[in-house]
């Protein structure tokens, strides 16, 4: 079956557009972007004897940065928590932030010493973690002018901005061009009557939609291969995580955004609807889903309409498996989501193919 | 006469948003083996709806047809494998090359390799296409394209050929070739269905014409009784004599 369907796949692909878009994409954003954050997630670890500690943990929690009507932090306490049991917090997302306080905090303020305080934060997430380490220094600095110094270790290798963007701007190269390209192949197809002819043959529906899947899974993962080995070669971008779970997120995650495209396209009537409307459904998921901007930095509304794309849940992977270098369990909620997501998105795909065309 | 085609009690209802239309309304008939059966009718009679039902692409709303002894609800798989549907439109994709396009058609119907390339140079020489045969078909022109397209159709050897509306728009010289090559298939053997707008085609060439009108059957003969019985001396008139002179779009 999948063999006859190959001469069918043999068009010429564009190979332009397909690799230049996203390339284009990360040069143009990767100059960064500033910004506030609001309702970060901070884990306070206070292993302090004394008593010094407690003004500077009012001070973080009452802070609200300029131009915001919100208090930056959302604080948790505990105390007796290891470094590393912390960033085992800060890898599986539970927290944003982890401060650590020191057990000789109070002590060595009393005895005009330095006390050493270690913030660990979600570095995938470049750009919050550059203004959390930036606003922590600031009251740091207030509360104790001159004093505290600030340890910042990096999780994950030394990152930039570009680290974070790439593995979304994956997701979302592979999102669109899965919709587009398998919505282009369906509404192409109607408007020559080539699907007509196809399904004129013996080969039942399921088949071509199971062909077109099978097409799109091979290309858009050999995509996502030269995308991430060109982002690694040409900008130094990091690859901290298993390919085979890479290919895992993109599989799960494709299989949905083929079925967008099965979908849209069989509902229009031609090219030109099957165009619109597709940006309809695309384009938010652009904006809206944390590829360019933290999602903790963009206002509450919007953060609800991007945990209502699945977009947002494979940008989330992608980051936890490429910069974070985590396995499979550290993923599993955004996998299960996107799953749930992609078989609804493809019966719904199927039964409106077999109505329509 | 053996029948190959039997068609019972027939309807399709196609339902929008507010109204119902009947396209085709309860009607039967039957195709013999190895005849030229010709469907004539004005827009909007509901041949092409018919035909779309006879090739299992659209399910009836309500009737039974056989297909060569096949159940179109139930077996339609089976009869795709028996039919061959020359599409209005020419249906080839523009990035393939002639014989790519012929060999995709053939693999889906799983005509066997050797005898798959018999039948390609057989065709493409038949339709004068040998010299084109490795050209893209974007570049055809509209003759070239529409003969391809019906060679396309029978690749895998059908016993029964539709073909809706073969000839409309096309010059004179091209339908001529057309007939000839359908002709011809019913020489091997083949049963032929076709629609048409030109009464003197069907005239000439079907064996039996089915005559319909808004959705229902309102004569099935041979031309010559056709004729006889409306008192005509060409099915055009016949043609009138039942579907009456209002122009319909
Ligand atoms: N998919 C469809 N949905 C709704 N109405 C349709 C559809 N296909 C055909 N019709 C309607 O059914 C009637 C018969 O159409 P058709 O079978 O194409 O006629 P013919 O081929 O004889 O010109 C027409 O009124 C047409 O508008
Ligand atoms: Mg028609």
């Amino acid at each position: 079956m999948i063999k006859e369907f190959k001469q069918l796949f043999r068009k010429k692909v564009l190979v332009v557009p397909l690799f230049v878009f996203p390339i284009v994409m990360i040069v143009f954003f990767g100059y960064g972007m500033g910004g506030s954050v609001n309702n970060v997630n901070l884990l306070i670890v206070n292993n302090d004897m004394g008593v010094s500690s407690n003004a500077l943990v009012q001070e973080l929690g009452t802070f609200i940065p300029k131009n915001s009507d919100n208090k930056m932090f959302e604080i948790t306490y505990t105390k007796d928590m290891s470094q590393s049991e912390a960033e085992d917090k800060i890898n599986s997302a539970e927290y944003k932030a982890v401060l650590i306080i020191p057990v000789d905090y109070s002590d060595r303020l009393a005895k005009n010493e330095k006390p050493e305080v270690t913030l660990l934060t979600d570095q995938s997430d470049t750009t919050s973690t550059g203004i959390i380490v930036e606003t922590m220094n600031k009251i740091l600095a207030k509360s104790q002018p001159g004093t505290i110094l600030l340890t910042v270790p990096d999780l994950y290798g030394s990152l930039k901005y570009i680290d974070f963007l790439t593995p979304a701007v994956i997701a979302l190269t592979v999102f669109f061009g899965t919709v587009m390209s398998t919505g282009y192949a369906v509404a192409g197809e109607r408007e020559d009557g080539t699907i007509v002819r196809i399904l004129m043959t013996p080969v039942s529906r399921g088949a071509v939609i199971f062909g077109k899947t099978i097409h799109q899974l091979i290309l858009q993962l050999a995509r996502a291969v030269i995308l991430i080995l060109a982002a690694i070669l040409i900008f130094g971008v990091t690859m901290n995580g298993s390919w085979l779970l890479v290919a895992l997120i993109l599989v799960i995650f494709t299989f949905g955004a083929v079925g967008m495209g099965i979908a849209i396209s069989a509902k229009s009537e031609d090219m030109t609807s099957f165009q619109q409307i597709s940006m309809l459904f695309t384009l938010p998921s652009m904006f809206a889903t944390g590829v360019f901007f933290p999602l903790d930095s963009i206002p509450d509304w919007m953060r609800w309409i991007a945990y209502l794309i699945p977009l947002t849940y494979a940008n989330d992977a992608m980051r936890i498996v490429m910069i974070k270098g985590q396995g499979i369990n550290a993923i599993a909620g955004d996998l299960i989501i996107l799953l749930i997501y992609s078989i609804i998105i493809f019966s719904v795909a199927i039964r409106i193919f077999r109505r329509e065309v | 006469m053996e029948t190959i085609i039997e068609v019972k009690g027939l309807t399709k209802v196609f339902k929008t948003r507010r109204t119902e239309l009947i396209a085709v309304d309860h009607i039967s008939f039957e195709i013999y083996k190895g005849e030229i059966f010709g469907m004539i009718g004005p827009n909007g009679a509901g041949k092409s709806t018919t035909f779309a039902m006879m090739t299992t692409l659209v399910k009836p709303t309500g009737g039974s047809i056989m297909v060569s002894g096949l159940d179109v609800e139930k077996e339609d798989e089976k009869i795709r494998q028996k039919i061959g549907v020359v599409p209005q439109q020419h249906s080839l994709y523009p990035d393939l090359t002639a014989r790519e396009n012929l060999e995709l058609m053939g693999n889906l119907y799983d005509v066997p390799k050797k005898l798959m390339d018999e039948r390609i140079d057989y065709y493409l020489k038949l339709v004068n296409l040998k010299t084109h045969s490795d050209r893209f078909t974007g570049g055809f022109s509209g003759g070239m394209k529409q003969r391809l397209s019906v060679i396309c159709a029978i690749i895998h050897d059908p016993e029964i050929i539709f073909w809706d509306e073969p000839t409309t728009g096309l010059d004179p010289q091209t339908r001529q070739a057309i007939w000839k090559l359908a002709m011809k298939f019913n020489e091997e053997g083949k049963t032929l269905i076709f629609t048409t707008h030109y009464m003197e085609e069907a005239d000439k060439l079907c064996n039996r014409v089915a005559i319909m009108n808004a959705g229902k059957l309102v004569a099935l003969d041979t031309p010559e009784n056709l004729k006889k019985t409306s008192n005509s001396t060409s099915l055009e008139e016949v043609f009138i004599h039942l579907t009456g002179e209002e122009i319909r779009d």
